[in-house]
């Protein structure tokens, strides 16, 4: 469960300060797939820097699975980003040179237990994804959209809390983000909580909940009633694409 | 082992890139290889410096004949010194055990009956068979008696002795020397072959008292050299310039005059052995000094490029939960892991040059395990001093910034 109360984040010090989130109050329950929306500017990295604990606020309260985030020391931030947060970036932020099995396993390296079957993880989380035909490919020798699976693999290795995706289809063509979006919302519906942060509205409808910022402050926060199936439209588009 | 895993990564991030991981590690392969060949050329030096010593003999001096910078070619030219010099140091420097004045000459034509040769001929005083350690075996030695009477004496070598006298008794013959005739009374210890002073063959020489070379052989008034020997090699640097004022006064030289004579003792010839060497380590030393500071240097560069370079991975790391300390010992690791591989190669090339250097040039190089030690030590030493600051810029990094 992940409980946010009153976060403020104001940039800058002294006399010149800027207040990019300016009081964020939210729930979001374990299993969830909530959409943080929100154009460029409206504090939603920031948001999303908070929600990751890679940032801390200026003030306010984050619980992050009954831990008290604001009061822990940089060591502690790690350990906890390192527990709890799987991170899905837009730059899907592989290391080159180096095989899809090991980049998986990167979060693994960092946890205070390292476990003795960290290779079989990563091999049931690359394959989790569809990927298993892929394990000893290198970035450069995989597709974008093969890149941000093996992201998401890397995300799901150390069982987090919750997922963090910041912008996951951004630097993909529509089709790679449907399969994207599709993992997510398998990964959704095996009870899996999924934050995914984007500006598009489009990509927002495919979860259950979207918060919209706007200017700091939450300016909608509502249920989608009929969130889009990525597994389905990728379907329809395949289907349309073998009649044309 | 976490530190392990995170030098794991480092290990990795090397590996990925082996070129700069070479660059960033020529430094330490050159200072290091030059370490090593500095210890083992010292090492060598020493032991040449002892041979020559021991050969020279631990407490002995020779006062030459000539002075100037170069050797005198050992000829007997110069003719500064004369008997009374050797005279005056025996009454008046105290704690010497021998002084040997001796007059040589080279390529003299021996005869007995029908047999010729060509041998060196020493004229020397009672005092050279200690001076050199080097008695009569058969028969008896040049005295003190044949001295003051310039008899028509000599001792002759073992070479001498095959050639004129093949396996007759040579005692008592007589062989002639530029028409002087000679009565033989003893035969030299058997010395071999070695190659000091342009002497190719110890025993190819006679010796006869030194009157008798100087009046009736040579017909000169001057002698070559002395050699003396101290009772205690302690005193010897102290007598060494107790003779050089001696022999100032005696011949009228004040300083900054230049010396007609020299004085060779095993420290001159200690400084001359090490002469040579002493400039090519200078100079290895120097390159040793430069390598490991500009390697180092170059080094924390690129490793500072690199995080730059890296700036996302590190943000990375750290986002998956990588502290600052995990960054901080990756970083290290590389830094660490680069000079000691370094070291590794670069001990190869130096021990590699050590064992050729005495095969194709006349240093000597000895290698030994110690340079080992010494190169470690400096790999640690500067894979840390200059690796800490990048290690530590790239722990620095905030999460945050890092992912942008």
């Amino acid at each position: 469960m992940i409980e946010l109360k009153n976060i403020e984040k104001t940039f800058g010090t002294g006399s010149v300060t800027t207040p990019v989130l300016k009081g964020i109050s939210f729930r979001i329950e374990r299993g969830e797939y909530v959409a943080i929306m929100g154009a460029s500017g409206t504090g939603k990295s920031t948001l999303m820097n908070v929600l990751g604990c890679l940032d801390k606020p200026t003030a306010g309260q984050y619980r992050l699975d009954g831990v008290d985030v604001v009061n822990l020391d940089d060591e502690e931030l790690s350990h906890l980003r390192n527990d709890k947060i799987g991170f899905v970036f837009q730059q899907f932020h592989l290391l080159g040179r180096t095989t899809a099995l090991r980049n998986v396993m990167l979060p693994l390296i960092y946890a205070q237990e390292y476990p003795e079957d960290a290779e079989d993880r990563a091999d049931a989380a690359l394959v989790a994804v569809g990927l298993e035909d892929r394990m000893t490919y290198q970035p450069s020798e995989l597709s974008g959209g093969q890149q941000q699976r093996v992201a998401i693999a890397r995300a799901l290795v150390t069982d987090p809390e919750m997922i963090l995706a910041d912008e996951p289809t951004g630097n993909l063509d529509s089709r790679s983000g449907l399969e994207v979006l599709a993992i997510f919302k398998r990964l959704h519906r095996q009870g899996r909580t999924i934050v995914l942060v984007t500006h598009s509205a489009e990509t927002a409808e495919h979860a259950d909940r979207v918060i919209v910022l706007k200017d700091g402050l939450i300016a909608e926060d509502r249920r989608i009633e009929q969130p889009r199936d990525a597994e389905e439209e990728k379907a329809r588009s395949q289907q349309e694409e073998t009649v044309t | 082992m976490r530190i392990l895993r995170n030098a794991g990564e480092g290990l990795h991030s090397l590996g990925l890139n082996k070129l700069r991981t070479f660059f960033m590690m020529a430094g330490t392969i050159v200072g290091v290889a030059a370490l090593v060949v500095i210890m083992a050329i010292g090492k060598g030096t020493e032991r040449k410096v002892m041979k020559r010593v021991q050969n020279f003999g631990p407490r002995a001096m020779m006062l030459i004949a000539g002075g100037g910078k170069d050797l005198p070619p050992p000829d007997m030219t110069v003719t500064t010194l004369e008997l009374d010099d050797a005279e005056a140091i025996r009454n008046q420097i105290e704690g010497l055990e021998v002084v040997a004045p001796q007059a040589w000459r080279f390529n003299m034509d021996l005869k007995h009956e029908n047999y010729q040769t060509q041998a060196v001929v020493w004229g020397v005083e009672p005092q050279w068979h200690d001076a050199w350690n080097w008695p009569a075996v058969e028969g008896e030695g040049i005295t003190s008696d044949d001295v003051a009477t310039l008899a028509r004496v000599c001792v002759i070598g073992s070479a001498v002795k095959r050639d004129l006298f093949g396996n007759q008794n040579p005692i008592d013959k007589e062989l002639y020397c530029n028409k002087v005739r000679l009565t033989v009374k003893g035969v030299l210890e058997h010395r071999g072959v070695a190659g000091m002073g342009g002497v190719k063959e110890f025993d190819n020489r006679i010796i006869i008292p030194i009157t008798t070379a100087m009046r009736r052989v040579m017909n000169v008034d001057h002698v070559g050299a002395i050699r003396i020997i101290t009772k205690d090699a302690a005193l010897m640097p102290r007598q060494v310039e107790q003779i050089r004022a001696l022999i100032h006064d005696r011949h009228h030289i004040t300083p900054p005059q230049e010396d007609d004579f020299r004085i060779v003792s095993p420290i001159v010839i200690a400084e001359m052995v090490r002469g040579t060497s002493g400039t090519i380590s200078m100079l290895l030393v120097a390159l040793a000094a430069l390598s490991l500071v500009v390697g180092g240097v170059v080094l924390m560069n690129i490793l500072l490029i690199s995080v730059t370079e890296r700036t996302g991975e590190i943000g990375l790391r750290r986002a998956l939960g990588a502290t600052r300390r995990d960054i901080f010992a990756q970083f290290l690791t590389e830094s660490l892991a680069v000079t000691l591989i370094g070291m590794i190669v670069g001990s190869l090339v130096g021990y590699g040059v050590s064992v050729l250097l005495p095969r194709f040039t006349p240093i000597m190089a000895i290698t030994s395990w110690e340079p080992l030690l010494l190169a470690l030590a400096f790999a640690l030493l500067v894979g840390t001093f200059f690796g800490v600051q990048p290690a530590q810029r790239a722990a620095r990094l905030r999460p945050v910034e890092a992912l942008r």
